[in-house]
């Protein structure tokens, strides 16, 4: 009775999920608000179907969903969702719900390909560690997919908008000469950005594209659309910023399981030293986002290497590589 | 040319000192040392570490091989380069910390040019020069902000600070990497670690600290499961009925199950595995052959054949044969129809190995007869005195909170100056975060857009 009620809910979320990324994948491209407000309903109710698969799988086995790749990459979909929902509505990233709903989506499908249905825990996963180690990890996993999915659309527009602004003369850095700052009116007048070359920020929209999309470019209007490179960047770092804690609480939580289970809390494990591969390439991201240069390009370049590293060390490990966590979590 | 004449006044050693801190306070240095941190743990992912130097050879080409075994990729993670580049990491991080980012992270109070800074605005404020600040201040104050003022050659400033204490966030990251380092290194000092396997009854003693450990009985748990790729034999738990038995007599009995280690005498022993251990009777033309064990092997045990230079190795408990299936090897793990898989070793290189069901013997050449006669279970269990683990749970718990702070809370500073006359002000407002402006610009705006609602009430 569970086992079909999970199937069902599993079912359903894929379609939803499929659905909302049309949705909103149309609003990418078209810009329509009936977009969002079907998009965006259809992506909740993916997630609360999602929930509703968890949850079943929980009663039917009667432990935390967490014990083999199936659960985790559900698990891993369900947050990735959540934290868009969260961030779009914060910072009106809508545009990006399509390829972030698309990505989960294939991973939602791709985790059915693992379900080998009710299998008993193993000992070493037997305990309490299973219902905050995966959970926290895999939170963290999804944070960074987001990110990976706000970097790409930085670059997009990036280098979209280098071509639009005739690309010589503007820095390779991710700043631009002189966007001007925005009267924000009456009596006070707050330059928002002023991003000279030495100034400690990343460039607002360009003149070039403002220019191209006045004179009617659609590229350039539709690249207007997007939240500008200077907030795409924010936005980035504040997802990292979510996924970075995360994952240092879930590979310090994993060495404390680690010790009870195996008697040492680090054994250089492919999959304990993948994890800390990709801490390091989120912690170089974080300290070169302290320095003006690297911020922009540069920066969600590195978040695109972190995503790609987290992947490898999420599926990578687990799939190719065998090592003590070879229960395929 | 200033810079460069005091760099001739310096000493030798105080211009490598000088040196010394400006690459390893350099933020730039530090990114590329993780960078190598990142590459070289990877390779340790990639390259299956501690294995025999034969398994890098069945694993990839030759040359392939030799490199992995000549750079020492077979064992990274304890290589002198590695332990050296994290000593590296936590000098870098050490000098980062008091060279750069508490001198940054705390500046002084000072002057600015306001319409100079990025997040800067004007507004219009009535009142005597001390009503309006004494307005600000209060706004500011409401507002959660720690408000000063200070004299700069005649011109008064206000200083306006939120989450100041924060700007420590990163120190006290830096400091908890600091601590899990001292508690690592408190283990490679002090501590030891080791696996032992003991069979059901018998009692072993720890090398290192003189436990006598004494396995009453182990039992192990298997559940047979239909899933959607067929049944799998699934071991559901392992216990091992255990008495621990210290060098000054104090004992203690317990069942020790993975993931409820027993902590005794300073050291915490772990459930780690089981298997069979067997034992075996060789005869040659129908009589005994010396040398054979008497005592059950152990998986992987080897003992010589006679005096043919030859060895047998135990190299597999097999709990159920199975004909049908190509390797013989049934998926039953439970001891139904046992046997064991022996190889036979000439040197060091493996010239046949069989499945030899227990109580049948097999016929090795030259009149010797093979026949594993019975088994018996056995508890591998891992035992670990590590003194440096409070201090790495300390250092986690720093790291974090470090972590946390810097990443959730954004220290400010508002730089605030009048200018005008009589009744008119013009407040110049500016605004600095440690992260760069872009960050703060939203909260900026809703500042000043509150503070001058705040003015034009009061206006009004």
């Amino acid at each position: 009775m569970m086992q079909t009620l999970v199937t069902i809910f599993y079912a359903l979320a894929v379609v939803l999920y499929a659905a909302g990324a049309l949705t909103l994948f149309a609003y990418f491209l078209w810009r329509k608000s009936w977009q969002v407000a079907i998009g965006v309903p259809l992506a909740i109710a993916g997630l609360v179907a999602q929930v509703g698969a968890i949850v079943s799988e929980a009663f039917a086995t009667g432990w935390s969903p967490t014990s083999n790749l199936y659960d985790s990459l559900s698990l891993f979909v369900a947050f990735t969702v959540l934290l868009f929902l969260i961030f779009a509505r914060q910072y009106r990233l809508w545009a990006l719900g399509g390829f972030v709903l698309l990505i989960s989506d294939f991973f939602l499908a791709y985790a059915g390909t693992w379900n080998e249905g009710y299998r008993p825990l193993v000992p070493s996963l037997q305990s309490y560690w299973l219902a905050i180690h995966v959970p926290t990890v895999v939170a963290a996993y999804a944070a960074f997919m987001l990110a990976f999915c706000t970097s790409v659309l930085y670059l997009v527009k990036y280098y979209l908008e280098r071509g639009h602004s005739g690309g010589a003369g503007l820095t390779s850095m991710g700043l631009q000469p002189a966007a001007a700052g925005a009267a924000a009116g009456g009596s006070m007048a707050m330059a928002t950005l002023v991003a000279e070359r030495t100034g400690n920020t990343v460039q607002d929209e360009t003149p070039g594209l403002a220019l191209a999309a006045a004179q009617g470019d659609k590229v350039a209007q539709w690249l207007m659309g997007i939240p500008s490179l200077a907030k795409l960047d924010v936005i980035t770092y504040r997802i990292i910023a979510v996924g970075l804690p995360l994952l240092s609480l879930g590979i310090i939580m994993g060495a404390m399981w680690a010790k009870e289970a195996w008697g040492a809390y680090w054994q250089w494990d492919p999959k304990e030293t993948s994890a800390l591969v990709c801490w390091i390439i989120y912690l170089a991201y974080m300290h070169l986002h302290t320095r003006s240069q690297w911020r922009g390009m540069r920066t969600s370049w590195i978040s695109v290497i972190g995503f790609a590293a987290v992947i490898f060390c999420y599926l990578g490990v687990n799939i190719w590589i065998s090592g003590l966590h070879s229960y395929k979590v | 040319m200033a810079t460069a004449a005091g760099a001739e006044r310096l000493s030798p050693l105080q211009s490598l000192y000088a040196e010394f801190i400006d690459t390893f306070g350099n933020v730039l240095f530090a990114v590329s040392l993780l960078v190598v941190w990142g590459v070289m743990t990877l390779i340790g992912v990639v390259v299956d570490q501690g294995k025999a130097p034969a398994a890098y050879f069945n694993e990839y080409p030759a040359e392939l091989a030799r490199a992995i075994l000549r750079l020492g990729l077979d064992h990274i993670y304890h290589s002198y380069e590695y332990v050296g580049l994290i000593g590296l990491i936590i000098v870098s991080l050490a000098v980062c910390t008091f060279k750069r980012v508490i001198p940054a992270r705390l500046p002084p109070l000072r002057p600015v040019l306001v319409d100079k800074i990025p997040l800067h605005a004007f507004i219009e404020a009535r009142g005597t020069e001390e009503q309006v600040r004494a307005r600000l201040e209060r706004f500011f104050a409401k507002a959660g902000w720690h408000v000063r003022r200070k004299l700069f050659n005649g011109v008064e400033w206000t200083f306006a600070d939120r989450h100041n204490w924060a700007r420590r966030g990163v120190l006290v990251a830096h400091l908890g990497f600091v601590i899990i380092a001292a508690g690592t290194t408190l283990y490679w000092w002090k501590g030891y670690q080791g696996e032992i396997a003991i069979l059901s009854g018998q009692t072993a003693r720890i090398p290192q600290n003189g436990d006598l450990l004494t396995v009453h009985s182990f039992n192990y748990t298997i559940k047979p499961t239909q899933t959607r790729g067929g049944v799998i034999y699934q071991p559901v738990d392992y216990v091992s009925d255990l008495t621990a038995t210290s060098p000054a007599g104090k004992t203690e009995r317990d069942l020790l199950r993975v993931n409820h280690p027993l902590q005794f005498d300073g050291i915490a022993y772990y459930q780690a595995s089981y298997g069979y251990g067997v034992t075996f009777r060789m005869t040659q033309a129908g009589k005994p052959v010396a040398g054979v064990p008497a005592t059950p092997l152990l998986e992987g045990d080897s003992f010589p054949l006679g005096p043919t230079g030859r060895a047998i190795q135990y190299t597999q408990f097999v709990g159920t044969i199975d004909p049908k299936s190509p390797s013989g090897i049934g998926a039953d793990p439970r001891p139904f129809n046992p046997g064991v898989v022996v190889t036979v070793f000439d040197g060091a290189q493996p010239i046949g190995s069989e499945i030899v069901p227990l109580g049948h013997a097999v016929d090795l050449g030259g009149g010797y007869r093979l026949e594993p006669a019975s088994y018996r279970l056995y508890s591998g269990i891992q035992y670990r005195h590590d003194p440096g683990i409070p201090l790495v749970g300390l250092g986690a718990l720093v790291l974090v909170a470090g972590v946390c702070i810097s990443f959730y809370l954004l220290p400010a500073r508002l730089f605030v100056r009048l200018e005008g006359e009589g009744e008119r002000w013009t407040v110049g407002l500016a605004a600095q975060t440690p992260k760069g402006y872009t960050m703060y610009e939203e909260q900026f705006a809703g500042l000043v857009a509150a503070l001058q609602r705040s003015e034009e009430a009061t206006a009004t």
